[in-house]
């Protein structure tokens, strides 16, 4: 059930799900983009798991199958500075499961925005803030889960990012963040969650805080990473003995992954894997995302990435 | 720089402002209210269970003057009122919209919190919810509507003869309310000339408690704690004296036991008995239904209560409701089974936001409260704004609650009757999950299709909303593309007969209306 957490990774660009990947860098990654230098990614990805956690309870449903987010995204990377830059990414989202009945859902999902900003840096050591957020940018349904694109909250996320680079092109980066989101609304005027029944159409989401690890080597045009990431709602409730999720569910996985970009010139491609490798109230997803870039001066600068 | 600073400035004062508001949740709650009608001859209303509103005797009140008496009223002045504390204060308030009400909502909350089927296990079966072991996976029970119609059937009745019979009492004993026997002590609920003894909030809660217990037995912990507050709060409120509320819990525990009784025998033991399927299969069979339902679920489920059909109706008897059973629908392959079928293939393509709105407003699937309860909450909260009295109120919800087992039981007979399939079996999906049973007619049709008629009955000004809700509610199941146009048409024309029948109840129950 990764993609319940795609607003959030949006905005966070958390890495288990896909639209993190945004074109040279992230929100949670130290790399920048040179003032007046665009990176704009089309890039295609897909979540899928057969195992869930309910509550702690490790299971398969017989009757989801597999179950499938597949995402198409447009993201774009802007150097408004040297040192502040802009990354938007919108994703049209479809779900499917192999087996059962229950309807797939589709649609634009939310649009998320970030600021990044270099406060310091010396002798290849960097620290980094970034504050963004997302917004659901259609109508869909929040509470049919696992087939929702989303939860349909409105987020904002605060973060901190501090790096180490090596001459030699080595990197680690630590970063953690934490994300205020919005209160929904439901179709339906009652609902039960956190043990009561609720006689109101509004549903509370918890909020969520996230860190990582990136460990990886960028150097002429060539950026590999490994990475480990954590990520917890604060608060929310269990997904109940057999009952399905709810947007209120205090979601918790833990993950590996890795990453590859390849940046010659104007044009490069990325490629993404993450595997979720413990977690509760999440579908046990593995997912991947493959992109093109594509890289331009607004001003006739050098095109380069700087870390 | 500076701008840059000034920019990220900004955004950190709207973030903190974002992350900083308030995420609770501010539910819609009724508030006491004087009514405006008391009722006072409700003790000569017709019971369900009871033969008359004596059947159940209640001790004569020491009278006013009596030493034992007045210390109740000193206590209630010189000890509890000083005494009353913040929680106290807020328990009096929850509890001042009347015990009927709360005790109808606190049941449905239940519901809610059992509504959850079994899930299956290693060799890929079902276990059943075991009574005895309530709070073992799976836990017992599994509030579904069938199950859950039939608990609010009951606790409404027991609320209702018990108060009927509290009414008579009441009238015939006429002890004041404290605050009227002596004027210096202050209610903290607005005053009433309705004789205080025995207490209907004790009658009630005791009455709900014995149906509630035996209907969710994991909750008696939870139970006991709601029983304790409800009759508290009518001390602290100096609403009742202790006398009063022990008369009253007495006397709602004799209410429900009888009717209990009648419970235990209604049939409702033997609704999940699974050996009768293979012959209703074969008997729908033989009225012409090639393509008997068959559970979409893997593994396959047993049908949900297959004999619910044979339980014991409230307002109508066995040869009516096989009189009134909707006639045979169109089979597979005709052409009118085809323009069912593509209506919701085309949903299925093109369903708007709107469509799917309503069906998900009126779903109540797993994990809600059921579709009679919806019923319930909407009937209650009518009966608030109509600012009835509390028996008034529980006879509202009676009446409403009888026809909804009533309408729930008729509908699994016509359900097993035909053993009709699902829209799935021919490869639909569906938007808001699958019931596992039977097609035809439409559980949520004939629910609120009967809801609406004896709602509009009893609220005769509100009768053309009603009827436009349940027609919304025949349509959410197309929507939602888990009916057939004609399961939910034949379920609603069932539904209005089962209505009528409770009407005619309701006209001869002694209340006048």
């Amino acid at each position: 059930m990764s993609r319940y957490y795609l607003p959030l990774f949006l905005m966070m660009g958390m890495l288990i799900g896909l639209q993190n990947s945004v074109p040279a860098q992230m929100p949670n990654d130290a790399i920048y983009m040179n003032k007046n230098t665009i990176c704009v990614m089309a890039a295609y990805g897909q979540n899928s798991w057969d195992e869930y956690w309910e509550n702690t309870l490790k299971r398969e449903n017989l009757n989801i199958g597999t179950n499938t987010t597949q995402m198409y995204m447009v993201m774009v990377a802007a150097g408004i500075t040297d040192k502040l830059n802009l990354l938007a990414g919108l994703p049209y989202v479809q779900t499917k499961n192999s087996a059962g009945n229950l309807l797939g859902q589709k649609g634009l999902q939310d649009l998320s925005a970030t600021l990044k900003y270099k406060f310091f840096e010396n002798h290849g050591l960097s620290l980094h803030g970034a504050l963004g957020g997302s917004i659901p940018m259609s109508n869909y349904i929040p509470d049919f889960l696992p087939m929702s694109i989303g939860i349909g909250s409105t987020t904002l996320t605060g973060r901190i990012i501090a790096n180490y680079k090596h001459h030699s092109g080595i990197y680690i980066t630590l970063h953690g963040g934490y994300t205020g989101r919005n209160n929904i609304n439901i179709d339906r005027d009652t609902y039960q969650a956190y043990d009561r029944v609720y006689n109101t159409s509004e549903v509370a989401i918890p909020n969520t805080a996230d860190g990582g690890i990136n460990l990886g080597y960028l150097k002429n045009g060539i950026q590999a990473t490994l990475f480990m990431e954590k990520f917890d709602c604060i608060g929310g409730d269990a997904i109940r003995r057999n009952d399905m999720p709810f947007p209120t569910n205090n979601m918790v996985s833990n993950n590996v992954g890795a990453f590859l970009k390849y940046q010659p010139s104007h044009f490069g491609i990325n490629g993404r894997i993450a595997y979720v490798t413990s977690g509760q109230n999440v579908g046990q997803a593995l997912s991947f995302m493959a992109g093109i870039l594509y890289q331009f001066s607004i001003k006739g600068e050098s095109v380069s990435v700087s870390n | 720089m500076k701008k840059n600073h000034t920019i990220l400035h900004s955004i950190l004062i709207a973030g903190f402002l974002i992350l900083s508001c308030n995420k609770e949740i501010q539910d819609s709650s009724a508030v006491a209210y004087l009514p405006s009608n008391l009722d006072n001859n409700a003790g000569t209303w017709k019971p369900y269970i009871l033969a008359n509103t004596s059947e159940v005797a209640v001790a004569d009140p020491k009278p006013v003057s009596d030493p034992e008496y007045l210390k109740e009223l000193d206590s209630l002045k010189n000890f509890i009122a000083p005494r009353v504390s913040p929680e106290n204060k807020a328990a009096i308030k929850y509890w001042g919209a009347g015990a009927v009400y709360r005790w109808n909502e606190i049941a449905r909350e239940l519901a809610a919190k059992y509504n959850l089927p079994p899930a299956s296990n290693a060799e890929g079966k079902y276990p059943a919810p075991d009574a005895a072991n309530p709070l073992a996976d799976p836990k017992f029970p599994f509030a579904n509507p069938p199950y859950t119609a039939r608990a609010l059937a009951y606790l409404c009745v027991a609320q209702y003869d018990a108060l009927i019979t509290a009414w008579n009492y009441k009238f015939k004993f006429n002890r004041k309310a404290p605050y009227k026997n002596d004027l210096s002590i202050q209610p903290l609920l607005p005053p009433t000339d309705l004789p205080s003894y025995p207490s209907e909030a004790a009658v009630v809660a005791a009455a709900s408690y014995t149906v509630l217990i035996a209907m969710f037995p994991g909750e008696v912990p939870y139970l006991d704690s709601k029983l304790a507050e409800c009759k508290n709060a009518s001390v602290w409120a100096a609403m009742n004296t202790p006398s009063d509320i022990s008369a009253g819990d007495a006397l709602g525990k004799a209410v429900a036991a009888k009717v209990m009784t009648k419970a235990k025998t209604d049939g409702m033991a033997a609704a999940n008995n699974q050996t009768l399927t293979t012959g209703m299969i074969e008997a729908a069979k033989g009225r012409g239904i090639q393509n008997p339902w068959l559970s979409q679920e893997a593994p396959l489920r047993p049908p949900m209560l297959p004999n619910y059909g044979a339980v014991l109706t409230w307002n109508f008897d066995k040869a009516a409701l096989v009189s009134m059973r909707p006639p045979i629908p169109y089979v597979v392959g005709s052409p009118e089974f085809e323009k069912d079928l593509n209506e919701l293939s085309y949903i299925q393509k093109n369903q708007t936001r709107e469509q799917a709105r309503i069906a998900n407003f009126w779903s109540d699937g797993i994990g809600t409260p059921t579709p009679p309860a919806h019923w319930h909450r909407i009937a209650a909260n009518a009966g608030i704004d109509s600012k009835f009295s509390e028996v008034r109120m529980a006879r509202t919800l009676a009446l409403l609650g009888t026809t909804e087992m009533d309408a729930g039981v008729a509908c699994w007979d016509t359900k097993f009757y035909y053993y009709t399939p699902r829209p799935q079996q021919f490869g639909l999906k569906t938007s808001i999950g699958l019931p596992n049973f039977p097609s035809y007619t439409s559980g949520h049709a004939t629910f609120s299709s009967a809801a609406a008629t004896i709602l509009g009955y009893l609220f005769p000004d509100q009768a053309t909303e009603f009827i436009r809700l349940a027609n919304e509610i025949n349509e959410s199941r197309i929507f939602g593309l888990i009916h057939y146009r004609i399961d939910c048409e034949m379920g609603f024309e069932h539904g209005k007969k089962i209505g009528i029948h409770a009407i005619a109840r309701g006209k001869t129950d002694g209340s006048g209306q």
